[in-house]
């Protein structure tokens, strides 16, 4: 058996110095992972069971169902993918384009538009580990790593030594947090944290231009502006600087043009990247499996002549608009994560789910499927949150399906 | 059952933003039904000097609704030191979400951290259970 080190899938940062305590095949102790992790890794205290319309059925009978319902759906919508697997995710859309479907991820309502842009070529990137080596500067932007990504500042961001930064976070980094709370993550930058107004990002992202440029940043919530200059100074000489941008960052801005100027006006004097505060392990794989075979990162529709793609094509106006007839679900639980609304008129169509564990969407789905745990109970690869590849590892034995499987399976039915 | 029953309780017009929780996320990854997953989702933190204006004590029932949602919800006070009146805390789950509109402006990206709402004090309701919003 594997000893490891293994990867955690417990969030984007794909943690991958993870070693297990086993016994009669199951997880017992899981360390160096984060709680959170832990939690993941050694597996619900609620796993799903194989059902159609509530009943205990076996997995053939399911598939069937499955096949069934999507089959005859007119508009059906495939989502989910954040905890899949590249392979499970190739085979997803394959199955998409089969049924002419609507196809989309959690991305949809989160990190997508920056990851988009990081994929365009719109903003510049780099990776965790070049964070870790040579950040000097670090910027958490309506970000809360100490309870989104517990490892992100242990790991990468603020405390590791790096190799062009031995004297670490005391001396050799300083971390900057804009946020409109003062959150855990806000008390390790001390008086580096600047607190905005709900909704304000852009512009306070006006303000640091103009501080920038030395002229006086002006806000209409009256931020001393010398304490606007001190930041854009600290900014301006940054060795190595990564903005780390969160959901906080993101739901404020209509359009990425305020972030775009503020990132070309750094790259003038300063290196710059930006990475976005993936949350689920594997949805920039999808995004960039979805991009590389269709130029979409998500929102994409099979049924017309052409490739079809944009809001209307969301997860979320689909089923506002009543569009789907039935959706299958793949490793997420969007009646606990959409609108109340939304969620209600979701479980009004029929649904299936293939997940590792109960939700409330399986709760009210007509299929369930139960799923072997990435990282845990199968293999495969993933996207980290900063675009790298990465290798998981199965740990233990199972007689669940992967994700995969199940779709490849549903795809031999259809 | 006193006179004060029938009077409607006053409400104040609050934005709740929302942020992640690991304590929250542990219990989840454990079991979406949960105690600890549902008591963590299901606390609004407010403003010290809201909470002495709607005459709220820590540990109180308060209503919180709009045009999407209703949820009973426990209060607590901000752990954090410096004051926001008008803004309320939630850790995102289905009780925070249960108040977001559906309608995103053609957008596609509901407005999950500003989500404005009425809230007031509660009359002898509970808390409103995971059942309750599926």
């Amino acid at each position: 058996m594997d000893k490891g080190p293994f990867v955690c899938t417990g969030c984007a940062l794909l943690c991958d110095d993870i070693t297990v305590d086993l016994q009669d095949n199951r997880v017992i102790g899981v360390n160096t992972a984060c709680l959170k992790g832990v939690s993941r890794m050694k597996g619900c205290s609620s796993p799903m069971t194989c059902t159609v319309d509530g009943k205990t059925v076996d997995v053939d009978t399911a598939i069937k169902e499955a096949a069934r319902i999507l089959e005859e759906a007119k508009h059906p919508l495939i989502f989910g993918h954040g905890n899949s697997t590249l392979e499970a995710q190739k085979k997803s859309i394959e199955l998409a384009r089969e049924l002419g479907a609507h196809i989309d991820d959690t991305s949809s309502f989160c990190q997508g538009p920056l990851v988009e842009a990081i994929l365009n070529e719109k903003i510049p990137t780099c990776t965790l580990d070049e964070v870790r080596h040579m950040a000097d500067v670090i910027v958490f932007w309506g970000a809360d790593p100490s309870h989104s990504h517990p490892r992100h500042l242990s790991m990468y961001s603020y405390f590791p030594r790096g190799k062009q930064r031995q004297r670490g976070w005391e001396e050799d980094r300083t971390a900057v947090i804009i946020d409109v709370r003062r959150s855990d993550t806000a008390a390790v930058c001390g008086d580096k944290l600047y607190e905005i107004p709900v909704g304000a990002d852009p512009e306070f992202m006006d303000a640091l231009l103009n501080a920038l440029a030395s002229k006086v940043p002006k806000t209409s919530f009256n931020m001393d502006p010398k304490r606007i200059l001190e930041l854009a100074n600290i900014l301006k000489k940054a060795e190595f600087g990564v903005v780390f941008a969160g959901l906080g960052m993101t739901y404020s801005l209509d359009s990425l043009e305020p972030l775009f100027r503020l990132m070309d006006k750094l790259n003038e004097t300063a290196k710059f990247h930006l990475i976005p505060m993936v949350g689920q392990y594997n949805m920039r794989g999808f995004d960039h499996t979805l991009f590389r075979e269709t130029g979409h990162i998500n929102r994409v529709y099979f049924g017309g002549e052409e490739v079809e793609h944009g809001p209307q094509r969301s997860v979320v106006e689909l089923i506002r608009n009543n569009i789907i007839d039935a959706a299958m679900i793949i490793g997420s639980d969007p009646l606990a994560s959409l609108p109340g609304p939304l969620a209600k008129k979701l479980s009004k169509i029929p649904l299936i789910t293939i997940d590792p564990c109960e939700n409330l969407t399986s709760r009210i789905s007509k299929v369930t499927i139960p799923s072997a745990l990435s990282g845990v109970e199968c293999g495969g690869t993933a996207i980290r949150m900063d675009g790298v590849e990465v290798v998981l590892k199965q740990i233990i034995e199972t007689n669940r399906l992967t994700d995969e499987k199940i779709i490849a399976r549903i795809m031999e039915e259809i | 059952m006193g006179f004060g029953q029938f009077l409607t309780e006053p409400e104040f017009k609050l934005i709740i933003v929302t942020h992640r929780d690991v304590f929250q996320n542990t219990a989840q990854e454990n079991s979406r039904f949960g105690e600890q997953y549902a008591e963590r989702s299901s606390v609004i933190r407010l403003d010290k000097d809201d909470m002495k204006k709607m005459g709220v004590k820590a540990g109180d029932l308060v209503v919180a609704k709009n045009a999407s949602g209703r949820v009973v919800l426990k209060a607590e006070s901000s752990t954090l030191e410096q004051s926001h009146p008008g803004t309320a805390f939630m850790i995102n789950g289905p009780w925070a979400n249960a108040l977001v509109a559906a309608d995103t402006g053609g957008t596609g990206v509901p407005a999950f951290k500003n989500i404005e709402v009425m809230l007031s004090r509660s009359k002898g309701e509970k808390v409103t259970s995971l059942a309750e919003l599926i």
